[in-house]
């Protein structure tokens, strides 16, 4: 077989239109303008056609597709590099000539910055640059340290006037941690509206009208599936000898669900249908289903399209019995892809523009800072999935404390189910490395300790914490402690007795993903899967770029743990997260009681979600433990703070 | 996602439930001879050569073509044929593998790499890998091992991003998901599309914005449908997917004002949705009443290949007939072709204007996939040689449109996904079939320079006028070809 036998490979000569001479080139005639003319006329027409369409619709914001995109495209790209640069020349000893460079100062600034800056600087920048050029005078020598640091810059920044504006400020940056040049255009974005901050793609305000789809238009009713039973053989494909293809598709689930494809939801219309089909061994029924959400699904499209793509992946491993390979192939090669590079801009992105992480950062450092009150020295142990990304902020916190600056010990415990590749291990290395510059640069005597455990978190031996007598204990769980088997969780919370902790921070997202295997639990399950994995896609739907890689990534992260939990089976589950009242029972039962946050840290928190897009809000409902973030007033973090009885 | 789907047509059949896919099986004893193998024999050796830069636009295409042809001479020619399914013919599979992976370093060191040393190599292995565990997984498709063909899809499916910088690594996004959806469909042993044509529509305009091969079609047809009827009072215009009608108001606009005066239009618009195709005739009507301009329009919803009845289509004693169809793999618009061959040679039209994408839609999937890998790497490179990578309309052209073709062009049954045999090309049928060629004369290749002249960023695209018709590329690679026939002998 060879390739010169299709005729599309063939090669054609062609010449390119730049390469003819100019004389040959064919003269427009007067027709030809007159086209040219019409063409350009006949977009307009379009154009003014779509607006026509769309403006029935009461939608909030009514989107000219053709014009509006480029012009935020344009947006995008320019505005933020002209401020920047106009404001960089006075600046040229701690900028680099590079004008991508112009936000970053070196480390050392930012200690002189955070003790200094409002007394110094009084005068107000726009707030893309005012944090750096108050650090100018004093950072020119420091920079033999190629570590860079890059503020944060927010436009929130303006209505923010608060007693705890200093403090804020300082941790703000610090979550910039791992900042480097490379970030400079992308994080800069997010000073104008992203193109597309709907949650709706613009294409669907002008389809949404319409009520039903018109599949019976082109059909005739068919009769029943029984009539063509015996039909299969005359259409096979010489390509797949061996299988009987239907190319009819089950026309009356097409119509039972013709409904469903107007609202906004029908994914979960479905994938709840698919799941009880699953729990009732319906397998004709799932068969259409399935066929359905193929067809209809996307990991690239919108919310709907994601989450029927992701969790058709997991329905079909599940039937194909293959859950458990599934998820570990989706590990390894995301595992493959990890990069100190790629975490660092993922992590960043994701706080720059929501508060999913940094709300339990502030909510967690500011309880543990003032459980340490007075302590000399002090030993964290976190456990988290964090990146230590959590932590610039509380080494400043503990610099800048006012008495001694206490020694602290900082224990990272990085539990994976299996032995994977040492993506993970590269990139805490070169965290471990940053993080005892910084440290060096705030004047913290420190000592940075990683610990990668494989299996549960629960077989996790205690002596390779080297605890020493005289240490204050905090132990930092974020992110964590849904991935310990829902069997051992009382345990291993009862065991961080022994460790005599002075306080344990929890941060978890606030779901009830304990799925069963079969039946009505799974179905039930299921729901609340989907319900709470539409929360979280639609959040990043609407805060991040339509194109964004790094939501790309989150959302493949999302998608291995629907496969998780819908396809493997709960004994490996990391995924199976709990909800607020479920913990708090668990702690209270191995005898800790619930520290309230103080006014002052709930102040900070108030003012961290101040920054971000309107929808993120803080809630302490009176009868629960600890606070939730929410997101258009649905829960999906919560913080809390605990003590020994 | 909304409404709007129309329910392919074809062979009707029974689900059958498939019989069950024994997974686990297949892959005891296929993990160890594929994958050992290849990372013995290829992987290893390929990672250390220099990298494939997909950055820039043909390397892509042209590194394709070198593994597809090893890999396609090498395949045995029986592989297609023979069964899969049950455990005796897994060796023949296993037999493929080393020996493509073998041949591959082979092809690549006759590469010209000089200038790609200094390359970054994190990113051309990360893309040299990519492109090889596509070209796996497709021949596991092949030989319907899907339980691989599915650990590798989902591979592929943490590794590239659609929105990545590097076209290549956009057409691999792509083309792992179509073959995702050809896996599930294989195992579901359903395989019949489902069309929401509304969304199709409006990224079709966007394309139309964003990329001359549209207007090229459009503007290519129109000369031809205009000369043909020239003199000629009473005409009728038969479009075989006229969608949203984008190319009619520009043909108008010419047959107002010609010299002897504009003639009666008539146009029969066929397509899948009366309301869609009612607006379509709504907005043309208004267009051509401000120019003057007598016009009558008859929506009809059928394919063209299923009509019957030649009265729906409202044809008159006396008209000069032209008939559009400019051909894509988006959906199956016109039916058996056979049937539209007939049906064509029944209606006696002074012209046809047809527009044919250079692929080939038939043969086998690694026929198919290799021949939609060339064609659509070249339409990514086209698309991202002048837009961004964040381009909202690239996306929403690639997302919607393309990715669909790659899709209909993997599955099983190829971009009808009928049941029906479908012609290769269609210019050889009409030969065949009597038609003559009226060849594109040179004001529809002065139409088409024009439209180049509108993308003025890029000089990428390529022109041609050969054996009458006109071929639209992107640089070597052939992309649409318009022709225009007629049935009169008098021309």
């Amino acid at each position: 077989m060879s390739i010169s036998r299709s005729s599309n490979m063939r090669m054609i000569p062609f010449t390119p239109p730049h390469h003819k001479p100019s004389h040959k080139r064919p003269r427009a005639p007067s027709w030809a303008m007159r086209a040219q003319k019409s063409i350009c006329k006949f977009d307009q027409t379009i154009t003014s056609w779509l607006h026509e369409t769309s403006k029935p619709h009461t939608h909030p914001l009514p989107f000219n597709i053709l014009s509006s995109s480029s012009l935020s495209i344009s947006k995008f790209f320019q505005s933020p590099l002209k401020t920047r640069h106009s404001y960089s020349h006075s600046h040229d000893a701690i900028y680099r000539s590079h004008e991508s460079l112009l936000c970053l100062v070196v480390m050392d600034a930012l200690f002189r910055l955070v003790t200094h800056q409002k007394q110094h600087h009084p005068h107000s920048f726009n707030s893309t640059s005012r944090t750096s050029n108050s650090s100018s005078s004093k950072s020119s020598h420091f920079t033999t340290y190629p570590q860079h640091y890059q503020y944060n810059h927010h436009h929130h920044q303006d209505q923010y006037h608060h007693h705890h504006q200093d403090q804020d400020q300082d941790q703000e940056e610090c979550f910039n941690f791992f900042m480097d040049e490379e970030d400079f255009s992308s994080s800069s974005s997010h000073h104008h509206q992203p193109p597309y901050h709907h949650h709706q793609p613009p294409y669907h305000h002008q389809s949404s009208n319409t009520p039903t789809p018109t599949t019976s238009t082109t059909t005739t009713t068919p009769p029943p599936f029984s009539h063509y039973a015996f039909s299969s053989s005359d259409h096979q494909q010489s390509s797949d000898p061996n299988i009987n293809y239907s190319y009819s598709p089950a026309r009356d689930i097409t119509m039972e669900y013709s409904n469903s494809f107007s609202t906004n939801t029908w994914a979960t219309d479905l994938l709840t249908d698919a799941a009880r089909a699953v729990a009732d061994k319906n397998s004709n029924k799932l068969q259409q289903l399935m066929w359905m959400l193929n067809e209809v699904s996307s990991p690239y499209g919108d919310t709907d399209q994601k989450l029927s793509s992701y969790f058709l992946q997991a329905l079909f491993s599940r039937m194909t019995e293959s859950g458990e390979r599934s998820y570990r192939t989706l590990s390894s090669a995301s595992e493959k892809m990890c990069s100190f590079e790629s975490t660092r801009k993922l992590v960043l992105k994701f706080q720059e523009v929501s508060p999913w992480t940094t709300f339990g950062h502030v909510a967690s450092n500011g309880a543990i800072m003032e459980a340490f009150d007075g302590e000399a020295k002090l030993h964290i142990i976190d456990i988290s999935n964090t990146f230590c990304t959590q932590w610039p902020t509380l080494l400043e916190a503990i610099a800048t404390r006012t008495d001694e600056t206490p020694h602290l010990r900082l224990t990272t415990v990085i539990a994976t189910r299996s032995d994977g590749g040492d993506g993970v291990q590269k990139v805490m290395k070169e965290i471990g490395t940053r993080m005892e510059k910084f440290a060096r640069l705030m004047g913290v005597p420190f000592k940075f300790n990683v610990i990668h455990h494989t299996g549960d978190l629960s077989d996790l031996n205690f002596d390779h914490l080297k605890i020493e007598d005289d240490e204050a204990i905090a132990i930092n769980l974020n992110g964590t402690l849904h991935s310990v088997n829902t069997h051992r969780r009382d345990y291993l919370i009862s065991t961080f007795r022994g460790l005599n902790p002075k306080i344990i921070t929890i941060v978890e997202e606030e779901a009830d993903l304990d799925i069963g295997t079969n039946g009505f639990e799974f179905v039930e399950g299921f729901k609340e899967c989907l319900r709470w994995f539409r929360v979280y896609f639609s959040a990043l739907d609407e805060n991040f770029p339509k194109t964004s890689n790094e939501r790309l990534m989150l959302e493949r992260a999302a998608g291995r743990a629907v496969m998780d939990l819908v396809a493997c089976s709960p004994v490996e589950s990391v995924e199976r997260r709990e909800t607020a009242v479920k913990w708090s029972a668990r702690l209270h039962g191995s005898g800790f009681r619930s520290v309230s946050y103080s006014d002052e840290v709930c102040d900070d928190v108030r003012a961290l979600l101040r920054r971000y897009k309107e929808g993120w809000l803080m809630s302490s409902p009176e009868m629960m433990t600890g606070m939730f973030l929410t997101w258009k007033e649905t829960p999906v973090v919560w913080a809390s703070a605990w003590k020994m009885v | 996602m909304r409404a709007g789907f129309e329910v392919g047509q074809g062979a009707l059949e029974l689900i059958q439930p498939h019989e069950q896919w024994n997974y686990n099986n297949t892959l005891g004893a296929y993990v160890t001879t594929t994958t050992t193998s290849s990372s013995d024999n290829g992987f290893s050796a390929y990672n250390s050569k220099p990298a494939v830069n997909l950055e820039r636009p043909n390397e892509l295409s042209e590194w394709v073509e070198h593994v597809t042809k090893t890999l396609i001479e090498d395949l045995p020619e029986s592989t297609h044929e023979d069964s899969f399914q049950t455990e005796a013919n897994m060796p023949s599979y296993a037999h493929v593998s080393p020996r493509m992976c073998e041949t591959r370093p082979r092809k690549m060191a006759r590469v010209d790499w000089s200038d790609e040393v200094q390359f970054a190599h994190d990113r051309g292995n990360n893309g040299l890998s990519l492109i090889t565990l596509l070209f796996e997984c497709a021949v596991a498709i092949s030989v319907d091992n899907l339980g691989e063909a599915h650990r590798m899809v989902l591979e592929l499916t943490q590794m590239a991003s659609p929105y990545a910088p590097s076209c290549g690594e956009r057409v691999v996004a792509y083309f792992a998901k179509a073959m995702t959806s050809r896996v599930v469909n294989s195992w579901l042993g359903v395989c019949s599309p489902l069309t929401n044509h509304k969304l199709i529509h409006g990224a079709f305009q966007v394309f139309n914005n964003i990329s001359p091969f549209v207007k090229f079609a459009h503007f290519t047809s129109n000369q031809a449908i205009l000369e043909a009827f020239q003199r000629r009072d009473r005409v009728h215009i038969l479009d075989l997917d006229i969608m949203q009608g984008l190319q009619w108001p520009a043909l108008f606009h010419i047959l107002a004002t010609r010299v002897e005066g504009p003639p009666y239009v008539r146009m029969t618009g066929m397509g899948t949705s009366m309301e869609l195709l009612v607006e379509t005739g709504k907005q043309l009507s208004n267009f051509a009443k401000r120019l003057g301009m007598s016009f009558e329009f008859h929506p009809v919803v059928k394919k063209f290949g299923d009509v019957v009845d030649l009265s729906v289509l409202q044809i008159r004693r006396g008209d000069a007939i032209a008939i559009h169809w400019l051909q894509h793999s988006l959906y199956d618009a016109t039916g058996t072709d056979w049937k539209t061959m007939r049906l064509l040679q029944e209606l006696n039209p002074r012209i046809i204007t047809l527009v044919e994408q250079d692929i080939s839609n038939g043969g086998s999937f690694l026929d198919r996939f290799v021949s939609s890998l060339h064609y659509y790497s070249a339409v990514f490179d086209s698309l991202g040689a002048f837009l961004p990578n964040d381009d909202n309309n690239r996306h929403r052209v690639e997302h919607t449109l393309i990715h669909r073709e790659i899709n209909n062009m993997l599955a099983v049954g190829g971009p009808g996904r009928s049941g029906d045999d479908k012609y290769r090309v269609w210019r050889s049928e009409l030969r065949r079939n009597r038609f003559l060629q009226v060849p594109m004369s040179s004001n529809s290749l002065a139409q088409a320079q024009l439209i180049l002249n509108m993308f003025p960023l890029t000089h990428g695209y390529s022109l041609v006028q050969e054996d009458g018709t006109l071929r639209l590329g992107w640089k070597e690679t052939a992309l649409y070809t318009a022709s225009a026939w007629t049935c009169h002998i008098s021309r």
